[in-house]
């Protein structure tokens, strides 16, 4: 006979308090295997109104209910949970409450990065490392371990500032501006300096080493780090990595 | 609360919503230089528009014979003449180059060299009267990249997410046809940092989606679809059209808990043979392939009604006659796999092995998809409140509103891989026309009759009642289903309303703390407020359409007839402070095109009847046949909502 309870612990954080709570998820079906997010919108109804989450489709598309299970970042709508899982905000962004944490440093980092003119002709396709790059929902899963993302200072909520070191996100969107067949040469090396000035050559020294993981399975390292580093620094990086 | 928690802001256009039609707006407005603020309570650009489909209407992309005028023409006979023939005329206008400024942002289509354009699906999608269809690959996340990516292109656009808009600030004075309204600016809630903003500002863009979440969790879209839009916009005096019309898509999941709401099938999915059955094993519709998506919730619902529904309050596709027929079986589970991808692996995770290979009946259920409804503007997104007489359109100066927030474009149905081009066209109208009202007007300096528009939500913080927020947005999210989901009756109908009295005064005893970082129950209440608005709207509509039409199913009414007078329903706060609602006479199609539309559906019905009255092993035959043309074709895809889904959804398609 399978257990008719869940017992899954969550990390609230409030005013700098972080305090961990215990809920006992009650299966509907016998057989159910809920996802967190199942768990968190019965912890919400049963026992916490007040618990802070983010969520949308449900479905793995909208990258926006990225949470850690047992400490690592998963999407909590598709992230199955077992007896004693530990739920609690990613670590890599400031928590404002509970299980939510502040996006927008990201997005303010790359303010103005695609402001360059595009070539007339709209009828050129782009190829197929163009669209593997389109397939990222911005879910931030790929900050942790991120070498360059670590150097930001996380802390503060009350600022609405750019954050100074990049993250195989910005990233992402550096190298699929630069992939475009509608992005003039001229202009690539603004995209380059950008993605210098956001601290590429961190992933240059610490290339071996690198163990980043995309949340929807893109190739970051073979896809947008080395080419990346190809084009920053050309043959240089190419000796060392031989 | 404390006034140092207020920050004051001043801009020339204010963006409320970053999705598809906001981001659209943004740079519109952005172009002319003006100092644009976009407010949104999700993550940037994380809408409906990056969750769909991905496919988008383009007018002339596949056929070199497809005009303006085809195009529009379409649209209004699609959504039963309830459309706005101004607001169709400028959609057909528009598309193409709204499309292309999709492309300059960054939107990478497939490209047909031979004709040296776009490639369009390989099947024109169904009730479009042309090719015109583009597909996308990554589907709607192409959209989202395209949209985060127009909102950080420009200096002089500022952005704060994780914001709830409350209010449109706004002045209102005697003119001569009734009230003159002048938008001031907007009050915002910033829960990330626990501030409030009072920004000023002449001009007021209304992008914030819709309304689904008022049926959580039988729903498909995003979660904060919680009607913000159209209470923003009748709370500052709008006028409210046809927000009876909701689109429910009949064949969603309704278990397991992880997977409820989401997309399982289209009626085309059941394909020739599949029926929907009750818990008695029944047969509740037959020919399912060629029913409306109405027809099909409308068979689920009336089971669910006399107490023969499934367990989770749907029904039973069954379409394991298609699998077992001898010599077309082994062609449907390759109709069923490529058809609807995205649909059969949702059925196929959550309902496990045997109803992947549709072995067994799939347990099926209606969820909403969309709001073909919502704020009355003109073809450049003027937003319009009428005086005494409905027929007299008065601006309120500075409001706009696009996308899905906007009525008038689609009436009762909606035609597939519209919507993408809906935000495409009207957000960026709505930026242009928010531009140049701002640059036409003097700025407010004035932050008074913001502190007066604000003391009613500053008594929102900390309430020491003792109903939780959350508890009756469940509530209501359950009633709404039950009263006001896809089939209707009066009774149910004047039960909402009685219900929605109940509702608002709970609000009264509800507690919520004083803290201002994240205060959950003050956004759920806040969220609530906006549902009931709304909610009370889609009653009120629904009360004022006499007989079913297009997405609204009347269960103690008849299906209304193509001769009889097209209306759109029109719903206003009236002197009293109540809500009424009224009926806008709209035009109707010529007599000429509906006969041949009632031919045509008697043959396409008789076709059906000689299928099913065949003896069997020549009707396989038949079939056989019909899927050997359909997937000779190097690709199908029927896309959910679109009319190749619902072939029988061609109701007005002439």
């Amino acid at each position: 006979m399978e257990e008719k309870y869940l017992n899954i612990k969550i990390k609230l954080k409030r005013n700098n308090e972080i305090k961990l709570i215990e809920y006992k998820y009650k299966k509907r079906t016998h057989d159910e295997r809920p996802m967190a997010l199942d768990v968190l919108l019965q912890a919400q109804e049963e026992q916490y109104d007040d618990l802070a989450f983010r969520y949308g489709c449900r479905a793995r598309n909208c990258g926006v209910c990225t949470i850690d299970v047992n400490s690592r970042p998963k999407l909590a709508c598709r992230a199955r949970v077992r007896e004693g899982d530990i739920l609690s905000a990613i670590v890599t962004l400031p928590v404002i409450k509970d299980l939510v944490v502040k996006r927008d440093g990201i997005t303010r980092q790359m303010k103005g990065y695609n402001n360059i003119p595009k070539k007339n002709d709209l009828n050129e396709d782009a190829n197929k490392l163009y669209h593997n790059l389109t397939a990222c929902i911005e879910c931030y899963a790929c900050l942790d371990g991120c070498p360059v993302h670590a150097k930001n200072n996380i802390t503060d909520i009350k600022k609405n500032e750019a954050y100074k070191y990049g993250n195989p996100y910005s990233f992402l969107k550096i190298q699929r501006l630069l992939i475009d067949p509608l992005t003039p040469d001229s202009e690539k090396y603004k995209l380059i300096d950008k993605a210098k000035r956001l601290g590429l050559d961190i992933y240059r020294r610490e290339y071996n080493s690198l163990k980043i993981k995309c949340g929807v399975g893109i190739n970051l390292k073979g896809e947008v780090i080395k080419p990346l580093l190809d084009a920053a620094y050309g043959d240089e990086f190419e000796k060392e990595n031989k | 609360m404390n006034s140092d928690n207020i920050e004051y802001l001043d801009c020339d256009v204010i963006v409320v919503g970053s999705g598809g039609t906001g981001s659209q707006a943004v740079q519109a407005a952005a172009e002319e230089g003006l100092k644009v603020i976009v407010i949104s309570k999700d993550p940037m650009s994380s809408s409906d528009t990056k969750i769909c489909e991905g496919v988008i209407t383009v007018r002339e992309s596949g056929d070199n014979t497809d005009t303006e005028e085809a195009l529009s023409e379409n649209i209004k006979l699609a959504g039963a003449d309830l459309p706005d023939k101004k607001i169709t005329v400028a959609f057909a206008n528009d598309s193409k180059d709204a499309y292309d400024r999709l492309r300059v942002n960054g939107l990478r289509p497939s490209i047909n060299k031979e004709k040296n354009k776009p490639k369009t699906l390989a099947i024109a999608m169904g009730g479009h009267n042309k090719s015109r269809s583009v597909g996308h690959k990554n589907s709607g996340v192409a959209f989202g990249h395209t949209n985060w990516d127009t909102i950080i292109k420009y200096k002089n656009v500022e952005y704060f997410e994780d914001c709830w808009f409350l209010e449109v600030v706004k002045e209102e004075t005697e003119g001569n046809k009734g009230k003159d309204i002048k938008v001031l600016g907007g009050i915002v809630y910033d829960a990330a940092r626990g501030k409030v903003l009072f920004i000023n500002a002449p001009s007021v863009v209304i992008a914030s989606g819709g309304l689904s979440s008022l049926y959580f969790p039988k729903t498909d879209t995003m979660r904060g679809n919680t009607g913000d839009s159209y209470a923003l916009g009748i709370k500052a005096g709008a006028d409210l059209l046809d927000m009876e019309q909701i689109q429910f898509l009949p064949f969603c999941l309704a278990s397991p808990p992880s997977y409820e709401g989401l997309l399982a099938g289209e009626p085309s999915t059941a394909s020739f043979l599949g029926v929907l059955r009750d818990k008695n094993n029944k047969v509740i519709l037959d020919s399912v392939y060629l029913r409306t998506r109405a027809e099909c919730s409308e068979a689920i619902m009336r089971a669910v009604e006399d107490g023969r529904g499934s367990p989770n309050g749907g029904a039973f596709l069954d379409m394991t006659k298609n699998i077992s027929a001898p010599k077309s079986g082994k062609y449907f589970m390759k109709y069923l796999k490529s058809a609807l991808p995205s649909a059969y692996n949702n059925a196929r995770q959550a309902l496990g092995k045997e109803a992947g290979k549709a072995e067994i009946p799939w347990e099926v259920r209606p969820s909403a998809h969309y709001s073909m409804g919502g704020i009355r503007v003109d073809e450049y997104t003027r937003v319009i409140h009428s005086a005494e007489n409905q027929y007299e359109p008065i601006f309120i100066k500075g409001l706009f509103a696009a996308g899905q927030a906007m009525g008038g474009l689609f009436g009762a149905n909606r035609l597939g891989s519209t919507s993408l081009t809906e935000l495409a066209v009207f957000g960026y109208r709505a930026g242009k026309s928010a531009a140049k009202n701002a640059n036409q007007s003097f700025k407010n300096k004035n932050y008074d009759i913001f502190h007066e528009h604000y003391f009613n939500f500053k008594n929102l913080f900390n309430k020491k009642g003792k109903l939780k927020p959350y508890k009756l947005k469940l509530d209501l999210q359950k009633k709404c289903w039950d009263n006001i989901g896809p089939a209707r009756t009066e009774k149910k109908l004047k039960k909402m309303l009685t219900y929605l009295d109940k509702i608002e005064k709970d609000l009264n005893n509800v507690n919520v703390p004083e803290e201002m970082i994240w205060n959950q129950q003050f956004i759920d209440l806040i969220e609530l407020k906006n549902m009931i608005t709304t909610a009370k709207a889609v009653a009120i509509a629904s009360l004022k359409r006499e007989k079913s039409v297009g997405g609204h199913v009347r269960l103690d009414k008849k299906t209304s007839s193509l001769f009889s007078k097209p209306y759109s329903t029109l719903v206003k706060i009236n002197k009293n402070n109540t809500f009424e609602a009224y009926k806008l006479l709209r035009q109707r199609t010529p007599l000429k095109r509906i006969i041949n539309y009632k031919i045509s559906e008697k043959f396409r019905f008789m076709k059906a009847k000689i299928l099913r009255i065949l003896p069997e092993s020549i009707s396989d035959k038949i079939i056989e046949n019909k899927y050997k043309n359909i997937l000779g074709t190097d690709q199908i895809t029927i896309k959910p909502g679109s009319l190749d889904g619902a072939p029988g959804d061609k109701v007005n398609q002439i």
